[in-house]
């Protein structure tokens, strides 16, 4: 099909083009306690067409859309001339597509069969006891293949499997019951990591029948041990990328330190192709480029971007890539050295997020543990808020690392004098 | 005009009932969903500009939903090939691969009764002003350029200002043995955001939106939408942190409604009921907010983004009292979950798109209207805050504990606004004491549907919520 549209892309006139076809193929298990609620299987193909078009003034336009693979003829000829047309209004900078030649890996074999026996598996054998249990559970396997060709001559298929596994879990205390939600994402399924993993949450789910309100801490050092740790580091990632760089979203720029006067960790970021067990390990990104390991910022300054091939050209980069996969570089002190003094650690948030444009940090606090003058309180309730421009400079993490899917990212992470309201 | 149902929907009718028939033959009950949805989405800002023909509720395809012994399989795809015994060969072949591994796992079904299939014929075309698929989008996309270039040169500080809309003309069709659906209808939505940095370098964000039922003429709103954004800005260039602590509060239309879908909207999505994931099963019949609390969901609440005919599972729209003066009354459904719970369900059945679960998911969830009015509430107001500005959301059903993430505080004290305004808002709280405290409610109501919300952290679906300003406390920070 992606050769029958390039040709009826060229008999538009249109010489510079990008396709992407991918097929999914999903198997899908949905789970109450154990027993099976449904189970879905999706064969599905999209072919995603951007057209481009020079225009006066060294300006470029550019528009995109989807061909339906249940297109007629005429459905596809009607989808093309109207994003060539489309591109002709959307006057933007100049810039050149990918022109590498790229040689496809070859195709990796992934066992839909093989890696859902494994996750029912691991969750059929956990350990669960009368008073913390799973509640329901899905999984997800995908096999993506994704084949791009673009108007350069570069041409290239990857395959590779994306699982995620969404868990809640129950603990319960005479009529009391709480639940703790997870969502796991990896490339094929790493029983013993899910099962370390649930079985860390059952435990979170025993402390949290036993909470105390979340005392007024107001200003106050809070430690990060969970994945939601992972939004603190998409801040710098983000504020990396070329597209809110050139958008004047972010003012980061190579040579720059991410802060003045920092008497906490520098940090160390690196952009990979690859992770382990990635739920997004492939070597070129959505635009034809190679994705080359670097580092984005090193012992705290910024070193390099990444980001989209329009924008990368438009800051005068040639070699930049989309990214998926992201690794921290532990800090100076172990885990346990963070763990001294006072602090508040949080493992459970509503919704933890860190605004990757403002910066501001905000959560509800479902989970906490409250270490203070020697003592460690369980709490609920009340907030965690506070600035990363603020918080950078003093901001501590572990030498050890945890991957989290398509991140690597010291085990634990402590944000000073954070504002944690609870009960007055 | 009348929105018209998709042409090629109605051309693979004839395979589809032929697809039906044969897989009849194998399980107790077949349906198929099947969808034609297109559209466009524009982003328009002074340093980067897209047009696509592709947005989040753009699609085709179709899903076929099998139950045999009370246990129930989908089968989504993309491709329909001509031969329809072959294809139901192929489905059998896939689903069976699966059951493979379910019996190697020693995995036992969760037993559910056969879905009912009561005759039904149904044919929507709803009324549009435009079809996004017949837009001018040279003139659209001139007009864009000219309110991003007006936003920057209005708005204080602006670095630049985004105009972004999508448009989608929805056809569905779903099929079995003996119901026959057929729908077809336009929603748009729009918004306006400039940003730019305060005084300490931070970045700032004014935006308004605009939605409804309806195609890309509602987008004109977008016009009056941009002119409020330098009251914005200025508001949020001045903005001061808030000092921690419980407060009266006054929710703006949006907040209210923000409470709405967090509260009790996420929480009586009965397909929880089934997993006994939430509290509010335990609590039909009770008393669960104050008297001054109505609270209505459905498609046919409002003439909104999602003000469909019927849902992904061919039960026709609804309008369920959730909460009427306070007490909650009963939760909304789709349809398996209504079997396994003995209920009829509420046409809450919907899927991201074709090739995703159907979960229970909310449609319009509005607070009802009250008596008094605005500059009343504010005069009530001891020392409070008038919130404004949804940023996200977050329930626990289980607990009922809320969070709220707000733009903007607009301080009140002894009766009358300051002027001072405190960002961003985390409001966090027990909805029963926020529900319960609802003191005033104003006389005029809205409904937003921008944006889109998740089941957990996927599943995102086309909401709108709203309701009238209400007067409660709650503890912000």
């Amino acid at each position: 099909m992606l050769k029958h549209i390039e040709a009826q892309i060229k008999a538009l006139g249109c010489g510079v083009w990008e396709l992407r076809e991918e097929s999914t193929r999903a198997w899908e298990f949905y789970f109450i306690r154990h027993a099976l609620d449904q189970n879905r299987v999706s064969e599905l193909n999209t072919i995603f067409v951007t057209l481009y078009r020079p225009l006066e003034d060294g300006m470029l336009g550019s528009a995109s859309g989807e061909i339906f693979p249940t297109a007629s003829e005429a459905e596809i000829q009607k989808a093309l001339s109207d994003i060539y047309f489309q591109a002709s209004l959307v006057k933007n900078p100049s810039y050149r597509l990918n022109d590498k030649p790229l040689v496809s890996p070859a195709l990796q074999e992934v066992d839909s069969a093989a890696i859902a026996k494994d996750f029912i598996s691991t969750m059929s054998q956990l350990r669960e006891t009368e008073t913390e249990d799973v509640n329901s559970y899905e999984i997800f396997i995908r096999e993506i293949t994704r084949h791009y060709r673009n108007s350069n001559g570069v041409d290239y298929t990857v395959r590779y499997p994306s699982s995620m596994i969404e868990v809640v879990v129950n603990a319960r205390k005479g009529e009391h019951e709480i639940e703790l939600y997870r969502n796991f994402q990896s490339g094929t399924c790493d029983g013993e990591k899910l099962r370390r993993d649930i079985e860390k949450a059952l435990q979170y789910g025993k402390d949290r029948l036993v909470t105390e309100p979340t005392p007024m801490l107001n200003q106050f050092d809070v430690l990060f041990s969970t994945g939601d740790a992972r939004s603190i580091y998409r801040y710098f990632a983000a504020k990396t990328m070329v597209d809110l760089i050139f958008q004047k979203v972010s003012d980061w720029t190579p040579g720059k330190p991410v802060a003045e006067s920092v008497q906490g960790d520098r940090i160390t970021l690196q952009a990979v192709s690859t992770l382990k067990n990635s739920s997004a390990s492939y070597p070129f990104d959505e635009e034809g480029a190679v994705i080359r390991d670097r580092t984005l910022i090193r012992d705290g300054v910024v070193e390099a971007l990444w980001g989209h091939r329009r924008f990368s050209q438009y800051l005068g980069l040639e070699d930049c890539s989309m990214v998926k996969n992201f690794v921290v570089k532990g800090g100076a002190h172990s885990e346990a050295e963070l763990r001294q003094g006072d602090y508040l650690e949080v493992v459970e948030f509503s919704d933890f997020q860190v605004d990757p444009i403002s910066g501001d940090i905000a959560g509800e606090i479902r989970l906490g543990y409250l270490h203070q003058n020697g003592q460690v309180r369980v709490v609920s309730s009340g907030s965690v808020s506070g600035q990363m421009a603020a918080a950078i400079p003093t901001m501590e993490f572990s030498s050890e690392t945890e991957q989290y899917d398509t991140a690597v990212i010291p085990r634990v992470t402590k944000l000073k004098n954070l504002n944690v309201t609870g009960q007055e | 005009m009348k929105a018209p149902f998709s042409q090629y929907l109605e051309g693979i009718v004839p395979k589809l009932r032929k697809l039906v028939d044969i897989l009849s033959q194998s399980f107790d009950y077949v349906s198929i969903l099947s969808t034609d949805s297109v559209g466009f989405q524009i982003h328009i800002s002074q340093r980067s500009k897209s047009v696509s023909g592709t947005n989040m509720t753009t699609e085709r395809g179709s899903v076929v939903r099998v139950c045999r012994g009370g246990q129930y399989s989908e089968y989504a795809f993309s491709l329909l090939p001509d031969s329809m015994e072959e294809f139901a060969g192929q489905i059998q072949h896939q689903l069976e691969a699966q059951f493979a591994i379910l019996k190697l796992t020693g995995t036992r079904a969760y037993d559910t009764p056969v879905l009912p299939d009561e005759p039904l014929e149904l044919f929507v075309e709803k009324e549009t002003g435009r079809l996004p698929e017949q837009e001018d989008m040279k003139a659209l996309v001139e007009r864009f350029l000219k309110l991003s270039q007006r936003g920057v040169s209005i708005v204080p500080r602006a670095l630049d200002c985004l105009v972004n809309a999508s448009s989608t003309h929805i056809s569905k069709l779903f099929l079995t043995k003996n119901r026959f659906l057929r729908q077809s209808y336009v929603y748009t939505e729009g918004a306006c955001a400039a940003f730019g940095p305060n005084d300490a370098g931070e970045i700032k964000f004014a935006n308004e939106g605009i939605s409804g039922c309806g195609g890309p003429e509602l987008l004109e709103g977008l016009n009056a939408a941009l002119e409020k954004l330098p009251k914005r800005m200025e508001e949020m260039l001045s903005a001061e942190k808030i000092v921690p602590g419980e407060y009266e509060i006054i929710t703006d239309p949006g907040i209210s409604g923000l409470i709405a879908h967090e509260a009790f909207g996420h929480g009586v999505e009965m397909d929880m009921f089934v997993k006994k994931r939430a509290l509010g099963a335990d609590y039909i019949g009770k008393r669960v907010g104050s008297e001054l609390c109505t609270m209505h969901e459905g498609a046919l609440c409002a003439n909104s983004v999602t003000a469909y005919a019927f849902d992904d599972e061919g039960t026709l729209a609804g309008d369920v009292t959730e909460i009427d003066h306070g007490i909650l009354k009963t939760g909304i459904c789709d349809a398996l979950a209504a079997l396994r719970l003995g209920i009829a369900p509420t046409g809450n059945g919907k899927r991201q798109n074709f090739a995703h679960k159907v979960y229970t998911r909310m449609t319009n969830t509005v607070f009802d209207s009250g008596s008094s009015t605005l500059e009343e509430m504010i005069a009530s107001v001891k020392h409070g805050y008038l919130l404004s500005g949804t940023q996200s959301g977050m329930e626990d059903p289980k607990h009922w504990g809320i969070q709220c993430i707000i733009s903007r505080g607009y301080e009140i004290k002894d009766g009358a606004l300051t002027g001072k305004v405190v960002s961003p808002v985390i409001m966090t709280g027990y909805v029963p004491d926020l529900l319960g405290g609802i003191c005033m409610a104003s006389t005029d109501r809205e409904v937003h549907g921008n944006g889109a919300c998740g089941k957990g952290y996927k599943e995102f679906v086309k909401v709108a919520d709203g309701g009238p300003y209400l007067k409660t406390k709650a503890r912000l920070g």
